[in-house]
């Protein structure tokens, strides 16, 4: 279960990671 | 090695995630940049591209759709069913089900999920837990694609010298719609012909297949 553990995190960090960076780009007007 | 097997799905889903997403700022580069070549304008490198409004929009608008698809499917499946559908619950089975069925409450097993050993609110949460982060990641994306249409939107709007919309202005307007809707529709086709064509039609060796030999009426308990 470990690496499954890490896929899920890691799923969901890429996931939070990316939308976050679209917020800033938005914010930025770039 | 026993490891990177059992997790082969999620695995072999992530890496060609990143390839189709690298993929795509390499094209998309030279698509954006053919077209400021074309309108007079300025080419930018790979970096400017993928933290550009441009990318960040078509990223978002394919993400909250497919994450409203699976969102509507996790929770409609709950109640609609489609008979002798490998995706679909057997008819007369659709609601939330009694404890006893979803072995929590009373029924919980000392191998179940902390929250749902602990009972109460944190079993309720735990219990739509997956609906909710889709649902969440789905209404995180839309904003995004929002915010970031907006910026991609306006940029067309100062080149052709009109004046820029406000976030209220862009999520009310044709642009964001269409990109919105053009997504949606294709994920609900993908969907809801998935349900049906797997009464008739079969793979075999997969779980989202009916076994070859089933008959089309049989409803496989999930």
């Amino acid at each position: 279960m470990r690496l499954a553990r890490a896929l899920f995190i890691g799923y969901l960090a890429l996931i939070v990671l990316v939308l976050a960076a679209i917020f800033v780009i938005g914010a930025l007007a770039r | 090695m026993r490891q990177i097997r059992d997790n082969s799905l999620s695995i072999a889903f992530g890496l060609l995630l990143l390839i189709t997403l690298a993929a795509q700022s390499i094209v998309g580069l030279a698509d954006y940049n053919s077209s400021a070549r074309t309108d007079g304008l300025a080419e930018i490198d790979w970096w400017r591209y993928i933290t550009s409004s441009s990318f960040a929009v078509d990223v978002a608008e394919n993400w909250q759709s497919e994450y409203l698809q699976f969102t509507l499917y996790i929770l409609l499946t709950v109640w609609l069913v489609q008979r002798g559908s490998s995706e679909s619950k057997p008819p007369g089975e659709g609601g939330l089900e009694s404890d006893r069925e979803q072995r929590m409450g009373a029924f919980a097993e000392p191998e179940s999920p902390a929250p749902v050993r602990a009972g109460g609110w944190w079993s309720g949460i735990y219990s739509a837990s997956l609906t909710t982060v889709m649902a969440g990641i789905f209404l995180l994306s839309w904003a995004a694609q929002g915010v970031a249409g907006r910026v991609a939107f306006n940029e067309g709007r100062l080149r052709d010298q009109l004046d820029p919309l406000s976030l209220g202005g862009y999520l009310t307007s044709p642009d964001f719609w269409v990109r919105t809707l053009q997504n949606w529709q294709s994920e609900l086709l993908a969907v809801g012909s998935m349900a049906i064509f797997a009464v008739f039609l079969r793979q075999r060796g997969s779980p989202e297949s009916k076994e070859v030999g089933a008959p089309h009426s049989e409803t496989p308990p999930p």
